[in-house]
């Protein structure tokens, strides 16, 4: 699975992040693979003192595994390319976090990945998670407005007016669990982080062995024989590591399958979806206050009790991969169909997210045509009617006037058009609840329709259910991706060809004139700079013996799986060239940068440097930004092909 | 192509079959351009919400650097060694010491690992003594240690300048003492004292006053280079019998 480039592509991201001694130490272990202290020391040419510290925080950071054997006691280490990935693709989860459970989430977030893991108690005590803490620093002016308004929220809740409030570090105490624990609560309830075990440690295949050894010395199993033995020991290996690594904190967090905290917030963040770009930080505010309503609410049941302080928390990479995969479909959505049909298929999504912990069971992404059909959850419509938001105009936009509108619906438009927005449902709630919901159907069965198939209809037991079938839409995403590339590469003509040749199959070159009505040159020139890039391939067919090239039929062929692995390692390579050349870029400004980063010149920056290096570092800063950009945009190709 | 003695007006051998050409036409046989037009291709700029993306990205990234984890290899300043690397790689325009180096921001050649609780259990038994330096290897030889609470533990580094002071000399002297005493074994179980200190390379002037005094240091004539072995692993008999299998 490990390539060069990916390895290469790991070791830049973890010397970005940490510095070059971990990047040495990361390294190493890559290129040898397990490595105990002295073959590590030995080959990474470092001291005893930077090996025993560079690989503590390492771990702490998970990014090197660790693993000691029965046999002799000794400690071997091995990298965590896993983590070390993921540290690209942090700016991406954060900014989800912060735009589905508010700013504080994200901040949490942020702070768990900067510790590694960490235990609740000692996220009580860092200063940033405190909420008075954007006060002091008043970086901008939401963030102050924001608490501000917490604040009153806090007064008005009237928990705290009965305690003395005058002082207010006091307050800062007594408020600073407050949204601490819940904000974690809402994280476990969501999955987006789980309790660290020790087996999240060592790596899968330790942890795999390890069972395997435990259960064939048990004295019932080493009874069995045969095939009855290799399952027996197969299925019991696999229980007992889902128990190690599960860290599940979601459990007895959910209410009818919906994670606490995260409801009422939705409502509000949906019903401002549509003018979001410009009411963002408002959008926020709604939300958070929204949510803390709910907490203050569940305070009188069992929600008061506040995690467990010896709990450990880490990021959960897998439940947030399908988070992710779920906006990338709902970006998918929003191409062809209205924005209201995208939200009714945000919560959809939402409900399955839920209850989805991994994106895939298998490892590798199922070969093209061998991956079968992976079904989520279904979904019950009613759950889904209770999601979406009461104000959301549904019959807008699957009128007559509408051109998406599917062909099989012509004769229902009369009944739609009389149920004309809010003044019916205010009258009689009864039919009109009968009618969202039917119309809710009507959405969902748009993006049903070819050729994207985002949902299907399942009918379970007499009850219309939604579901989405993963692997169709994951592979059309794979598609689609490759087919951008093929254009701008090789033009439009290439991109015909290339579809041509996926919808037939194998082609020679005289049928795939005919099918593709292009002239015989295009076609060849298309062709053959297309197969010098690996996209497509020719594959000879002799008629005889010979071989003779007059007597053998040329083949033109297009194997998606093919394409996409190389892709893939050529995106790796891409985004190491990007970060060679972030690191390139900055090894020429170092003087000036060096200069901007002094302790008395970071912060205030106005004052101590001069207008043009102001620009100067403004200019630096896009750049940045923008290579940066480029990683994260490459990044989502990585999670096309690999993760999803 | 000139080594089938392509003839005039004979067509080159095998350029029949040439994917550019026609099917019966003439093939093109102008050399290409030298310098072709080529269109570079630009980034777009980046959408609002992919400058969140990074912003958090670079937010964090900055934490990590700020952080006690970021380290390099070797901080190069006139402070080195003599005769190390990092002495080579010493920059004589800029490298010399300012005032403003003060100001520098001070780079680590080791992670910092005080000043925050570690849980004991997800780490190997080697390395316990290192997160750990009051952990005793033969106290408890089974389980794990219960975690020590630490009252008032630092955040930042920038607050201890002065203890580090006195300790980069303290450790000074202690590894001249572990240099003679031979380093029994050095392989795993490190003192602790030695382990609780970082290091920290800076440009103090306080310090390098033995350093930087001149070329000629009587004391550390004899011991300065042993300093090196020993930390390389590759000529002191400290290591153990493991290195010497290659």
């Amino acid at each position: 699975m490990t390539s060069q480039n990916y390895a290469e592509l790991c070791t830049l991201l973890v010397e970005d992040s940490f510095g070059e001694l971990f990047g040495r130490i990361f390294a190493t272990l890559e290129r040898y693979d397990r490595l105990n202290l002295p073959r590590l020391k030995f080959y990474s040419r470092l001291t005893d003192r930077q090996l025993h510290h560079g690989l503590a925080a390492m771990i702490q950071q998970n990014l090197v595994f660790h693993y000691t054997s029965y046999d002799d006691g000794v400690t071997y280490y091995e990298a965590n390319q896993h983590a070390a990935y993921y540290l690209t693709r942090s700016g991406k989860i954060l900014e989800f976090i912060e735009g589905r459970l508010g700013q504080y989430a994200a901040t949490l977030m942020s702070a768990i990945m900067y510790l590694g893991h960490a235990s609740v108690s000692h996220l009580e005590t860092l200063p940033e998670l405190r909420p008075e803490q954007p006060h002091r620093n008043g970086i901008n002016g939401e963030h102050k407005y924001k608490h501000e308004h917490e604040h009153e929220q806090d007064e008005a809740n009237g928990e705290h007016e009965d305690q003395p409030n005058g002082i207010d570090s006091e307050h800062a105490l007594s408020e600073q669990p407050y949204l601490l624990h819940p904000t974690l609560k809402t994280l476990a309830a969501h999955g987006y982080i789980l309790r660290a075990r020790e087996a999240h440690f060592q790596s899968y295949t330790d942890t795999v062995l390890d069972a395997e050894r435990v259960v064939t010395s048990r004295p019932d199993i080493k009874s069995m024989k045969g095939k009855r033995l290799e399952e027996t020991v197969i299925e019991k290996t696999l229980e007992i590591v889902k128990e190690k690594t599960d860290g599940d904190l979601s459990h007895g967090l959910k209410y009818n399958g919906v994670p606490r905290g995260a409801k009422q917030g939705r409502g509000a963040a949906q019903s401002n979806d549509p003018i979001k770009t410009e009411q963002a930080d408002v959008d926020e505010d709604d939300e958070e206050d929204e949510d803390e309503n709910e907490w203050s609410d569940n305070e009188l049941g069992n929600d008061t009790v506040p995690m467990e302080s010896s709990l450990i928390v880490r990021v959960n990479y897998e439940k947030l991969d399908v988070a992710l995969r779920h906006c990338r479909f709902i970006g998918l959505a929003e191409q062809d169909s209205s924005a209201v049909t995208a939200e009714v298929y945000e919560s959809l999504l939402r409900r399955i997210e839920y209850q989805t912990p991994r994106c895939r069971d298998t490892v590798e992404i199922p070969r093209e045509g061998e991956e079968g059909e992976q079904y989520s959850v279904p979904i019950p419509l009613s759950a889904i009617a209770e999601d979406v938001d009461q104000q959301l105009d549904l019959s807008g936009s699957i009128g007559p006037m509408d051109i998406s509108q599917p062909f099989s619906r012509r004769g229902k438009r009369p009944l739609e058009d009389g149920v004309n927005g809010t003044s019916n449902e205010g009258t009689n709630g009864l039919s009109s609840g009968s009618s969202r919901t039917y119309e809710l159907d009507q959405h969902l069965c748009l993006l049903a329709q070819p050729p994207h198939n985002l949902t299907s209809k399942r009918i379970v037991g007499g009850l219309i259910t939604w579901t989405v079938e993963y692997r169709y839409v994951a592979r059309i995403l794979r598609h689609l991706e490759l087919e951008k590339m093929i254009e701008a590469r090789y033009g439009d003509v290439a991109l015909r060809v290339v579809r041509v040749l996926h919808a037939k199959g194998k082609l020679d070159e005289k049928r795939l004139q005919e099918i593709s009505l292009l002239p015989f040159k295009d076609l060849r020139q298309v062709l053959a700079s297309m197969q010098t890039g690996g996209y497509v391939d020719l594959q000879e067919v002799p008629r005889d013996a010979q071989r003779q090239p007059s007597r053998t039929i040329f083949l033109w062929f297009y194997d998606p799986d093919r394409v996409a692995s190389g892709v893939l390692e050529d995106v790796y390579k891409a985004m190491s060239r990007c970060l060679q050349r972030l690191k390139f870029e900055r090894s020429r400004l170092r003087e000036f940068l060096e200069k901007t980063e002094r302790s008395d010149v970071k912060g205030n920056e106005e004052q101590y440097l001069s207008e043009g290096e102001l620009k100067m570092l403004e200019q630096w800063k896009a750049k940045e930004a923008l290579l940066f950009g480029e990683v994260s945009r490459l990044d989502n190709m990585v999670a096309v092909f690999r993760d999803y | 192509m000139s080594r089938f003695g392509a003839k005039k007006g004979r067509k080159l051998p095998g350029a029949e079959f040439s994917w550019e050409t026609d099917a019966g036409g003439e093939p093109d046989t102008a050399p290409t351009p030298l310098y072709p037009k080529y269109n570079v291709s630009r980034a777009m700029l980046l959408t609002p919400r992919e400058q969140l993306q990074v912003d958090y990205y670079r937010d964090l990234r900055d934490r990590y650097h700020e952080g006690p984890y970021y380290s390099v290899l070797d901080a190069a300043s006139s402070s080195a060694k003599k005769g190390s690397a990092a002495r080579v790689n010493f920059d004589p325009f800029h490298g010399m010491p300012s005032y403003s180096g003060k100001y520098q921001k001070k780079k680590r050649t080791l992670p910092k690992l005080q000043g925050r609780p570690y849980i004991m259990r997800f780490f190997p038994r080697e390395l316990w003594q290192t997160i750990q330096p009051s952990f005793k290897p033969e106290n408890s030889m089974d389980g794990y240690v219960p975690q020590i609470a630490r009252t008032g533990a630092k955040r930042g580094f920038e607050d201890d300048e002065v203890e580090e002071e006195d300790q980069m000399k303290r450790r000074k002297a202690e590894d001249d003492e572990e240099e003679e005493g031979g380093g029994g074994d050095g392989e795993d179980i490190l003192d602790p004292d030695e382990e609780q200190e970082e290091e920290i390379v800076d440009d103090n002037f306080e310090d390098d006053d033995d350093d930087m005094g001149g070329d000629y240091n009587a004391e550390q004539y004899f011991d300065g280079g042993d300093d090196e072995y020993g930390d390389d692993g590759f000529g002191d008999g400290g290591g153990g019998g493991e290195e010497d299998t290659f």
